[in-house]
């Protein structure tokens, strides 16, 4: 792996590849450039996972010519699919190393940080949302509980703003989340449930399901359950996919022309009569 | 192009959140919360994760400064240094060493505040020393 890297700085296939380093114990992501290419010895693939995808954009906006190689597990790569239809990348400018993924039953070896999510303790469980079970699961549970244990979830908030911070899909100059109309300042917790279904409005046909989210929120909410349920909906009511293609282009899904009499609406809405 | 990640701890409280200072260029451009930090684990609050803001910031203080006559004006170090020990030398030859206190930080590191403490107690005679920490 090495190697390729080096190849890829020496050659100019890329300008600058993101990886992981370790300082002091600690994996720590990291620019590798061709004019240090001693350091690219001490590269790492894990276990920590940060948003690489999201330096790369963010590389872009200063250097846009520049070409970035990247270690990439299959979130990356979802991301980097979904940043290409959304038009923050262009497609080729972002080279991709693939690396070993999340666990599961057909792999063995991973080097990710999202690992089994923590246990849930007996009073998530009794008031709260269980971010481990499956949506249908969570879905089978009267509409009023559901309400209840969501809001008990949401009114944790500690409104850092980390899930909107770490989230590679978060590229808007300007965010909802910051607007006093929607969401007053000034009070903890913030105004819920809107605060937190803004941000999942906004993920619809973004959010790629990576659990960076999750995992930055020092309020343990359980982000991606939300946002898989988002996912769920368009996957149901529009047949879009986030992330499975860089050419599924979300300003087209509708059609070319606009229609009251969408197909796969219809048949949603007459299912749940 | 340089992109590099900087740990550090968050200096705003006690709690010593380890942080990644994001450098591109040579300016830092944001900071992350360290996942693999003991203490913070990968999160942050709303104070860590803009860290990166008040030292880019345009108010801040990069000198010191003396009040005199309601108006701020800069001046070096040692004069501030001068002026600052002069007048507790007046107030604590006039009022005695408790008409003075000393308040530390939590974001100043352990030792600083170990030896604001001692500057407290041997140099200046007084207890009353506190901690915005010791809540």
């Amino acid at each position: 792996m090495q190697d390729t890297v080096k190849t890829w700085l020496t050659e100019g296939t890329v300008d600058i590849f993101l990886g992981y380093k370790m300082v002091e114990g600690h994996p720590i992501p990291h620019g590798f450039s061709r004019n240090c290419l001693d350091e690219i010895d001490e590269m790492v693939t894990g276990p920590a996972r940060y948003s690489l995808e999201k330096f790369a954009t963010q590389l872009l906006q200063i250097h846009p010519e520049a070409k970035i190689g990247i270690l990439a597990r299959d979130c990356t790569q979802r991301a980097l699919n979904v940043l290409t239809i959304w038009q923050q990348i262009s497609p080729g400018q972002i080279k991709t190393l693939q690396v070993n993924c999340c666990p599961s039953p057909l792999g063995s070896n991973t080097d990710c940080s999202y690992l089994q999510p923590a246990e849930t303790g007996t009073y998530k469980a009794a008031h709260g949302v269980d971010g481990s079970q499956s949506l249908q699961t969570l879905e089978q549970m009267p509409e009023e509980e559901r309400f209840d244990r969501w809001m008990y979830e949401f009114q944790k908030c500690i409104k850092c703003y980390g899930c909107r911070n770490v989230c590679p899909m978060c590229f808007c100059r300007e965010c909802s989340l910051e607007n006093k109309d929607l969401v007053g300042n000034g009070h903890l917790p913030p105004d819920i449930p809107i605060f937190h279904l803004v941000r999942a409005v906004h993920m619809a046909g973004r959010c790629i399901d990576c659990g960076l989210c999750e995992e930055a929120c020092p309020a343990e909410i359980p982000l991606r359950m939300l946002y898989r349920k988002i996912n769920d909906m368009m996957g149901t009511l529009f047949d879009y996919h986030t992330g499975s293609s860089p050419d599924q282009s979300p300003f087209s899904l509708l059609g070319d022309k606009p229609s009251s009499g969408l197909p796969p609406m219809t048949a949603e809405l007459s299912k749940n009569k | 192009m340089e992109c590099k990640f900087v740990p550090s701890v968050c200096s705003y409280c006690g709690t010593g959140c380890g942080i990644l200072f994001q450098v591109v260029d040579g300016r830092l451009i944001g900071t992350l919360p360290m996942k693999t930090h003991p203490v913070n684990q990968g999160k942050l609050c709303i104070k860590g994760w803009n860290l990166h803001e008040h030292i880019n910031s345009e108010l801040r203080l990069k000198n010191p400064l003396i009040k005199t006559f309601g108006r701020f004006s800069r001046v070096n170090w040692d004069t501030a240094i001068r002026y600052t020990a002069d007048r507790l030398q007046k107030i604590i030859k006039k009022h005695g060493p408790d008409s003075v206190g000393v308040l530390v930080s939590a974001k100043a590191t352990n030792e600083e505040n170990y030896l604001a403490q001692k500057f407290a107690r041997a140099v200046i005679g007084t207890n009353n020393v506190d901690h915005c920490a010791r809540l």
